[in-house]
């Protein structure tokens, strides 16, 4: 999923202060998922935004909505009956929801309200780790299903640095060494003589090396 | 007298182009430097032009300050992080570069190792602070330095294809020049008549403005660029000239002094081009009569 997480509720009430009437839009995806800005999370900020202005004298009308899918036009539509009136959009979705928004109604100002992080998966509750970081030309099929791009601090492509002691990473005791991960799991699929094999220079273009990627299903596209 | 010195006379500046090699070999670049030395104010080594791996920038202007040529390096953000960058800025101050251009980077895709990671961990406003911090005595995370290095910043003014272009890329320029840019260097001037307007927007950015002037090594060259890139204003009396030529090399030389000479009046220097045929700037200049 895509990771986010909420930005300091002073950031976003300089957002808002100008505006009297607001539309804030939570996303039932990936940040539902993370604990973001899914619908319990719009409720929370819409009450913490609230008394917050109202501490500082001003009062503002909080509308909230939560998409099914802010990255999807289809249903960012639903949204032109309620924009009426709203001055302004604060959104709890990721990166790819709030430009959504900013595409499709140009004349509201479009806020984010979370910062996205990564592509991560739960390691257990409340904890989500980076595992993946798009380069568009998995390698995981030969890395024993773990991803040196993404989860070694220096995208290691042939093997651990010098920093790596005790399974962990020079750079905290909190993170694994993904090429001692990626070690143990060749060794349990008995498939060791592929760590000898060289990697070469990574192709960086599938990851957006040649700039914006896109991809056309020529098969589904209208 | 100085490059720098130059510029601050108001005098117009003679700059010519040279590129390092794309392997060991300096025997060309030395030759050619040393058939410039004192016909020039300085030599513009660009860094990896064109996005091709070449020697980088920094080894070439050393070689050509050892041959007595003032040299001017281009530095630019496609390839190094701000550690990187300043790192060499530093290197070029001991080394006796003094002079920086902060140029645009080509794409990587467009280069010759195009699948190369791209950095672009500063952009060329950045750069810019960073080196006039580095001046100031500080790097750009707020250290002291051991010794502040000095620098003449310039900067380039990316090449465009229209009106709405044009004033895109001077508004770049603008905030360059703001963040500390002292000179700039536009793109190709072939016609100084035809971009007469643009030198004169150029002007108000209020630093002194450098021409380019590209050698036309052919008449297909000169075709294709007048077909390709409007806004290099090639014009057809320009194209005519060339076709009609008994001698169209020599014939383009000939523009490319005359161009020097005619920037005189509207520019405050000029940068010369060759792209591989710098064995050719003495003619150039003896044409332009310099």
């Amino acid at each position: 999923m895509i990771t986010a997480e909420r930005k300091p509720l002073e950031e976003l009430i300089e957002f808002i202060r100008p505006y009297k009437r607001i539309l804030l839009l939570g996303c039932n995806e990936c940040v539902t998922v993370c604990a973001a800005g899914g619908r319990k999370e719009v409720g929370l900020l819409a009450s913490g935004l609230q008394m917050a202005l109202l501490k500082s004298g001003s009062n503002i009308e909080i509308r909230q909505h939560t998409l099914e899918r802010q990255c999807d036009p289809e249903y960012v539509e639903e949204l032109v009956p309620m924009l009426d009136g709203a001055e302004a959009i604060m959104s709890m979705a990721c990166g790819c929801g709030v430009q959504q928004l900013a595409g499709r109604f140009r004349d509201k100002p479009v806020f984010p309200a979370v910062n996205t992080k990564f592509m991560g998966a739960s390691e257990r509750q409340g904890v989500w780790a980076e595992r993946c970081q798009g380069c568009g030309n998995c390698l995981l099929g030969v890395t024993g299903g773990i991803c040196p791009i993404a989860r070694c601090a220096k995208q290691l492509m042939n093997g651990p640095c010098g920093g790596s002691t005790g399974g962990h990473c020079e750079i905290s005791d909190d993170v694994d060494c993904v090429w001692q991960l990626i070690w143990d799991r060749l060794k349990a699929l008995g498939q060791t003589e592929r760590y000898l094999d060289i990697m070469p220079a990574k192709d960086w273009r599938p990851a957006g090396g040649s700039g914006p990627r896109k991809i056309i299903r020529e098969d589904l596209a209208e | 007298m100085s490059f720098q010195k130059r510029l601050a006379a108001k005098e117009f500046a003679v700059l010519a182009e040279m590129h390092t090699p794309k392997g060991v070999n300096i025997s060309r670049l030395v030759n050619d430097a040393r058939r410039l030395k004192g016909r020039v104010d300085a030599v513009v080594v660009p860094d990896m032009d064109n996005g091709i791996m070449r020697m980088s920038a920094l080894a070439g202007a050393v070689l050509l300050q050892q041959q007595g040529v003032e040299t001017i390096i281009h530095m630019y953000c496609r390839d190094r992080n701000r550690m990187a960058l300043q790192g060499d800025a530093l290197a070029a101050h001991v080394l006796g570069v003094q002079n920086i251009i902060v140029a645009n980077s080509t794409e990587m895709a467009d280069g010759d190792h195009s699948d190369a990671q791209v950095v672009d961990d500063l952009d060329e406003i950045g750069l810019i602070e960073a080196l006039k911090k580095l001046q100031e005595g500080k790097d750009i995370s707020g250290f002291d330095l051991d010794g502040a290095p000095d620098f003449s910043i310039g900067t380039a003014i990316s090449p465009f294809s229209n009106d709405e272009e044009m004033a895109t890329a001077l508004d770049s320029a603008r905030a360059r020049v703001a963040a500390g840019a002292t000179y700039i260097v536009t793109p190709p001037i072939f016609d100084p008549q035809l971009s007469a307007s643009f030198l004169k927007a150029a002007q108000s950015l209020g630093v002194p403005v450098l021409a380019t002037v590209f050698l036309l090594k052919s008449l297909a060259i000169a075709q294709y660029i007048a077909n390709s890139d409007p806004g290099a204003r090639i014009g057809d009396d320009l194209i005519r000239r060339i076709r009609k030529s008994s001698d169209r090399e020599q014939e383009g030389l000939k523009i490319a002094g005359e161009t020097v000479q005619t920037l005189r009046d509207s520019c405050q220097g000029v940068v010369i081009q060759t792209l591989g045929w710098e064995h050719k700037l003495p003619t150039i200049l003896d044409m332009a009569q310099l």
